[in-house]
This record gives C-alpha cells, sequence and structure tokens, in this order.
C-alpha cells in the first residue's frame, strides 16, 4: 500500500496545527515588541510590571480580551458580525503555510506559493468589510468602505512588484526563490526599484502606519473594529500583528533571502544544526523589518485618503510597471 | 429562566426614561422617538439632529440630507475631539459638505460662580476655564479688578506677571503643536511636548506651588515673588528649549484655513495682538514684533505657534533683564466694595483674544462678571472652514484652532 499520500497529509494537518498554534505567541511577541520600542522611542518606560521586565504584558493583554464581555449591538447582522474576526484571523494565519522557516522546515511546500500566499492574504479585506457593514455603526462602514479601497488598490502594486521577483527567479515557490538567491545573491540587489514599492504597498496592504486609516483613532474611532468586544476583537487586534509578521517574512524571503545567512557567516549549514541557523537568520531579518514598521509608526503621521489613492494609482503602479519592465529586460539581457 | 410576573417585576429604569420621553415628547407635540422604544439603540437613527424642531435658517440647511449624504456625530465621547467637543459633520463619502459644532457639554457656570465671590476670590474661580492657559485666566480679571478699584500693582508685580504669562504661552503652544500632530496620526510629538511642558510646568511650581491652576495673581499684584528656585530652573530650562523645539519641528514639518483672534488669526496674515494693540501689564516697554503667516491654514497656523514660542523666549529674556526691584503686592483689603462701575480687562492668551467685563454694583461681589474666550468664538469659524475637506482634515483643521473647550463652555 502506498502511505505517502496519507504520510504527506497527516504531515500538513500537523504543520497547519502547529502555525496556527505559532500564529498567538508570534502575535503576542510582537505586540510586546511594539509596546516596548514606542515606550523607549517616546522617552517612556513602557511595561514592566508583569513578569520579568514587563515581559508578560502582551500575554495578559491577550488573556485580558479572553475575559472581557462579548457585545453583539443590536441591530448588528448577527452572522456576518460572528464570521468577521473569524475570516480576517484566517486569512492572517493560513498564509503563514507557505513561508519557509528554515531550510525543509516550511508546512507547504508547493509550486504556486506565491499566488496562494497574496490570495489568501487579499482575503483578510472581505472580512474587514464585513466587519465594518456588519456592526450597523457609521464609523464601522467609514472603515470597512476605505479598508476596501485601500487593501485593493495597493494589492495592485503589490503584486507588480513580486512579479518582478518572479520573473527573476524564474520560479512561484517560496523555496526555490531562496534557492535562486543561494547562487545569485539576494534578489534586492536586483530589485531596487522592486523593494522599496513592495515595502510601502505591504506596509498599506497590513493597515499599518503611516497607511492606518482603516483605524485611525483620531478621524474614525477604530474603523470596523468599533463595535467589537472581547476576544472578537482580540482576532482582529492579533490577526494585524500576525500580518505584520507575515508581510515581514515574505520580504525577507523575497528580497533577502530568507532564512540564507548574509554574507561573512556562511549561507547554510547541513543537518538539524542548519534548521537552527537558518531559523536564527530568518527570525533576526524579520524581526528587524517588524522594528523598522514599529519605527515608523512612532514618527511618520497619518497620510490622508486622497493621497493615500494618489500614492497607489499615480506613482507606486507606473513605477511597478517600469520596474517589471526593466527586470524583464535584465533578465534577457544578463542571462539571469 | 424563570417567568417573572409582570405586575411583581421591577421596571428597567432605561424603560421608565423612554416611557417619560415619549409622554414628554407628545405632550410639547414632537414626533415620537424612534426607533420604536424597547430597542436597545432606540434612538439611532436620530444621532446628530437635534430632538427639537429646525428653528433658523441655517439649522434647516445643516440638518437637511441630500442624497447621498450623511450626518455623522463625532463626539462628546470621540477619541480626539479635545475633550467634550461634539461635531456633527455632514458628508458626503469621505467629503465632509458641513459641520456643525455643539458647545456646552463642559458647562460650569463660572460666569455665575464669580458672581456670588468676592473680588478677591474671583481669581480663583477662573483658573480652570481654560486650564492650559490658566495665567492668562487670571490676569484679564486682575487687570479688570484693578481698574475697577482703581489701584495700581507694582511694577516689579507687573514684570513677574507678562514673565509667567508668556511661560505659560510657551507651554500652550507647545501642547497645540503635539495635539495637532496626534489628530493626525503621528504619536510621538504629544509626548514631547509633555515632556517640554513639564519643565515649564515646574518651573511656574516654582513661583505658584501649583502645578496646573496656579492661583498665582492677586488683585493688585501677585502672590510671590520669583524665589531661587525658579531662576535656577529658568536658566536650565531656557538652555534645552530651544532644542526641543528643534526636535519637534525635525519631527512635523510637512503638513497642511480665519477669522477669530490670537494665532489663528495671525496666521491669516491679520497683524492683530493686544499686547502690540491695546498693550497692558509691561508689554509697551518690551520690544516684540507681531509675527503673522499670510497662507492661513493648518500648516500656517503650525508655524505661527513654533513662531510665537521663539517670541516669548525672547520676551523672557526682556523680562528678565528689566525686571525691577521692590513688593509684588499692593495693599488690598480682603473684602473691597468698588463704586458702582464697570472695568474691561484684556490680555492676549495663547487662544486669542481672552478678555473680562466686570460691573459693580457696590456690593462686595460682582454683579455681572462675563468672560470671552477666545476658543469659544473659533471653533465657530468651523462651518466655514470645512465644506470641501475631508474627514481626516476635520481633525487637524479643528487641533489648529486649539480650543480647549474648558473655556469654551465656561
Amino acid at each position: 500500500m502506498d502511505f505517502s499520500l496519507l504520510l504527506g497529509l497527516g504531515r500538513f494537518v500537523l504543520a497547519t496545527t502547529l502555525l496556527l498554534l505559532l500564529t498567538i505567541p508570534t502575535a503576542f511577541v510582537v505586540i510586546q515588541l511594539e509596546l516596548k520600542v514606542i515606550a523607549l522611542m517616546q522617552l517612556r518606560l513602557g511595561p514592566n510590571r508583569v513578569g520579568p521586565r514587563g515581559l508578560f504584558q502582551s500575554t495578559i493583554h491577550g488573556f485580558k480580551v479572553l475575559a472581557k464581555e462579548d457585545t453583539v449591538p443590536d441591530q448588528a447582522d448577527r452572522a456576518t458580525f460572528t464570521l468577521a474576526p473569524w475570516m480576517v484571523y484566517m486569512a492572517a494565519a493560513m498564509s503563514m503555510l507557505v513561508i519557509p522557516f528554515a531550510p525543509g522546515f516550511v508546512a507547504a511546500d508547493f509550486n504556486i506559493g506565491v499566488v496562494y500566499f497574496f490570495a489568501i492574504l487579499g482575503l483578510s479585506v472581505v472580512g474587514l468589510l464585513v466587519a465594518g457593514w456588519s456592526s450597523y455603526n457609521k464609523y464601522s462602514l467609514l472603515g470597512g468602505l476605505r479598508s476596501a479601497a485601500q487593501m485593493v488598490s495597493y494589492e495592485i502594486p503589490l503584486t507588480l512588484s513580486v512579479v518582478g521577483v518572479v520573473i527573476l527567479t524564474g520560479s512561484l515557490n517560496f523555496s526555490q526563490i531562496i534557492a535562486h538567491q543561494l547562487s545569485h545573491g539576494w534578489n534586492v540587489w536586483w530589485q531596487l526599484l522592486g523593494f522599496p514599492i513592495f515595502f510601502i504597498a505591504a506596509t498599506a496592504e497590513i493597515n499599518r502606519a503611516p497607511f492606518d486609516l482603516v483605524e485611525a483613532d483620531s478621524e474614525i474611532v477604530a474603523g470596523p473594529f468599533t463595535e467589537y468586544s472581547g476576544m472578537r476583537f482580540g482576532f482582529f487586534f492579533f490577526a494585524e500583528y500576525v500580518a505584520l509578521f507575515i508581510m515581514s517574512a515574505i520580504l525577507v524571503t523575497l528580497f533577502f533571502g530568507g532564512y540564507l545567512a548574509p554574507w561573512p557567516f556562511p549561507a547554510q549549514l547541513g543537518g538539524f544544526i542548519g534548521i537552527l541557523y537558518g531559523l536564527l537568520w530568518f527570525f533576526a531579518k524579520t524581526y528587524f523589518f517588524i522594528f523598522v514598521a514599529i519605527w515608523m509608526r512612532t514618527t511618520l503621521p497619518r497620510i490622508r485618503v486622497d493621497q493615500l489613492m494618489g500614492v497607489a494609482w499615480k506613482v507606486l503602479l507606473p513605477l511597478s510597471l517600469i520596474n517589471l519592465f526593466l527586470t524583464a529586460i535584465a533578465v534577457v539581457a544578463f542571462k539571469l | 429562566m424563570t417567568a417573572v410576573d409582570p405586575e411583581t417585576r421591577i421596571p428597567d429604569p432605561i424603560d421608565l426614561d423612554r416611557a417619560e420621553e415619549a409622554r414628554l415628547r407628545a405632550a410639547a407635540g414632537l414626533a415620537p422617538p424612534s426607533p420604536p422604544a424597547g430597542s436597545e439603540y432606540a434612538g439611532f437613527e436620530l444621532v446628530g439632529v437635534p430632538d427639537r424642531p429646525l428653528q433658523t435658517e441655517r439649522e434647516r440647511e445643516m440638518y437637511t440630507l441630500e442624497e447621498g449624504e450623511m450626518l455623522l456625530n463625532m463626539g462628546p465621547q470621540h477619541p480626539s475631539t479635545h475633550g467634550v467637543l461634539r461635531l456633527v459633520v455632514k458628508i458626503r463619502g469621505e467629503m465632509v459638505t458641513d459641520l456643525d459644532p455643539v458647545f456646552g457639554y463642559l458647562h460650569r457656570g463660572i460666569e455665575k460662580l464669580c458672581e456670588n465671590a468676592t473680588y478677591t476670590t474671583v481669581l480663583t474661580y477662573v483658573d480652570p476655564m481654560d486650564y492650559l492657559a490658566s495665567m492668562h485666566n487670571e490676569h484679564a480679571p486682575a487687570i479688570a479688578f484693578e481698574k475697577l478699584f482703581g489701584i495700581q500693582a507694582p511694577r516689579r508685580a507687573e514684570y513677574i506677571r507678562a514673565l509667567v504669562v508668556e511661560l505659560n504661552r510657551v507651554f500652550s503652544h507647545g501642547l497645540m503643536i503635539g495635539f495637532l500632530a496626534l489628530d493626525m496620526g503621528g504619536l510621538t510629538p504629544i509626548l514631547y511636548a509633555f515632556i517640554n511642558r513639564d519643565d515649564v510646568v515646574e518651573l511656574l511650581a516654582a513661583i505658584s506651588g501649583q502645578r496646573m491652576l496656579f492661583n498665582f495673581f492677586r488683585v493688585g499684584g501677585v502672590n510671590w515673588d520669583v524665589n531661587d528656585e525658579f531662576l535656577s530652573r529658568l536658566g536650565t530650562w531656557h538652555g534645552t528649549v530651544m532644542k526641543s523645539i528643534g526636535d519637534n519641528e525635525k519631527l512635523i514639518t510637512e503638513n497642511e484655513m480665519y477669522g477669530v483672534t490670537g494665532p489663528n488669526l495671525r496666521a491669516s496674515g491679520v497683524p492683530f495682538d493686544v499686547r502690540k494693540a491695546h498693550p497692558y501689564s509691561i508689554y509697551d516697554e518690551l520690544e516684540f514684533d507681531v509675527i503673522t503667516q499670510q497662507s492661513g491654514d493648518v500648516y500656517a497656523r503650525y508655524l505661527q505657534r513654533i513662531d510665537e514660542i521663539k517670541q516669548s523666549l525672547h520676551l523672557i529674556d526682556q523680562i528678565m533683564d528689566k525686571m525691577p526691584h521692590g513688593p509684588v503686592q499692593a495693599q488690598v483689603p480682603g473684602i473691597i466694595r468698588p463704586k458702582p462701575g464697570r472695568a474691561y480687562g484684556a490680555v492676549e492668551s495663547p487662544r486669542g483674544l481672552y478678555s473680562v467685563y466686570a460691573i459693580s454694583d457696590g456690593g462686595p461681589t460682582p454683579y455681572r462678571f462675563r468672560m470671552r474666550d477666545p476658543s469659544f468664538i473659533s471653533l465657530q469659524v468651523m462651518p466655514l472652514l470645512m465644506p470641501g475637506h475631508l474627514i481626516a482634515d476635520t481633525m487637524a483643521i479643528m487641533a489648529s484652532l486649539d480650543p480647549v473647550m474648558g473655556g469654551v463652555d465656561k
């Protein structure tokens, strides 16, 4: 009997479960990092009471939302109101499936990883729109519409800048994209225009500052999340930070060699140590870009909704097309 | 759940309220509240529209919606309306077509309180009006009452007054810059602004003993003379403040309106400054120019504040150089019965022309005590500024007018 299919299925289920479980501590770590980094940049102490050096602050926040009263507005559409946080959270968590954390350390290593990733991540906009519409609140509605406009617009330059990488490496498989970077150097050197486009569009795609218009607290309170409380709000909150982690991870994978070590170090090691070595570099690079995103949040004011759309359609879209064109020429000319 | 006998059930107070409201509305000939009582969000659809017949032409214009328009009620509970300001915004998509500011949620009847207090104690009640400019709040009545009593504060007291008032202006403008950035999504400048404010507040606490509501002015002088702690703190602070203004300028220098007094007016190019136009205290002895900006938008108002902070520092230098020796308090009896008459005292507060009009009927308390607060006036131009801008601009424009609701609602 051929058990390979069954074995593969078992491995997939195990990996998926582990990744879903991994999202929770990931969100805790990223939130803790944000609390502490923002505090330091604002000349505050930040959390320093819960656990050693305040390390469990975000964890306790997480458990706190579990204990909060779960309220649903009277006029809200109960079914979709309940479904929306789940949609947003699952979209973020399931896109984690294709990220290669270390050599061979990937939950689902399939050939259309890039397509899968952006398709799944794009689903979160549906959840936000549903949340905004079902809440029966004007702020939520405005936030939901903003999220739809913003995320759909920015998905175009985002995916176009990734197409540059795909042309360069000739693969839609994340593991092969990393393998290509092992032999040709990091993609960022070949995508000097593509990387900033991806970075800006990715920041907008996950609603991080300065593109946090969806939940612009000084204008529309909390956008689609206004009427949510308890664990439902917690899901949105976690999804946001998981999305931040994932976007940094994908950015590292596409442009900065993923789990490959930078120049003075050996790029890869064999065996079990190699996995730990890969994990180390992967997380170091990912958390560096998370740090950059937090840094941007403390420094930059929010951009306005008309400026937001202007940047997407008038600046990023033409630039990403130029980038695509240049990449195609370079690939043909230099036979990369 | 066991069924409760409706006869013995204790009624929900909210239901009683609703029944009472419906009864009152029916008695007054008004439409019943909608949606019908009993639902959790009764009155939800009415949010924004005043629950009385529309009276003026302006109200009918504001509250009549055209196709595609929606009323959005911002405040009095909203993350960024600077206290309990309520803005009813008429929007078309993201575009604001009209706006109606609603005041009164922080009304404490300060004018009436003052009319029931003796002249010398009035100065303690005006402190919490515009709580970011307590010194200015005390200055105007002090001027008015001194005119009423026909007494003169000693010159040293006038210098100390000008000094603390300028210090107050520095931190008030500093905070405005921070709040403006916060309302535009910049998280950090507000914290820097508060750190800078703390230096000034500690300074003022060293001289007055209070950190927020200073209660420092007296009719006919000031409470205390400058002391060593104040002077040493002032020296240190002066060295660091320019650097921190520079930091703030670096953090907020790129981003994007009339009509009133104070920095908001001057940012639109009108050179009106009470300190220059109607000199009070010792301002006619100091050298300073009226700063103006030409463009009159949010950015101009921000630059205006930065320039005025620098100007205040310049004034503080001059005051410290010129300050004479002598007493700081004229001899004033505890309870005074001034001759019947009226007096007006006006100062340039961080938000514009703050003035006090006091009428005496010969009794120990003012017969009428009227305060003109600049934020109250400047907020009313918002309906003229807003149409055609975006929701995001609402908060930026409001913050740039720098209203303090304590002053608006009195």
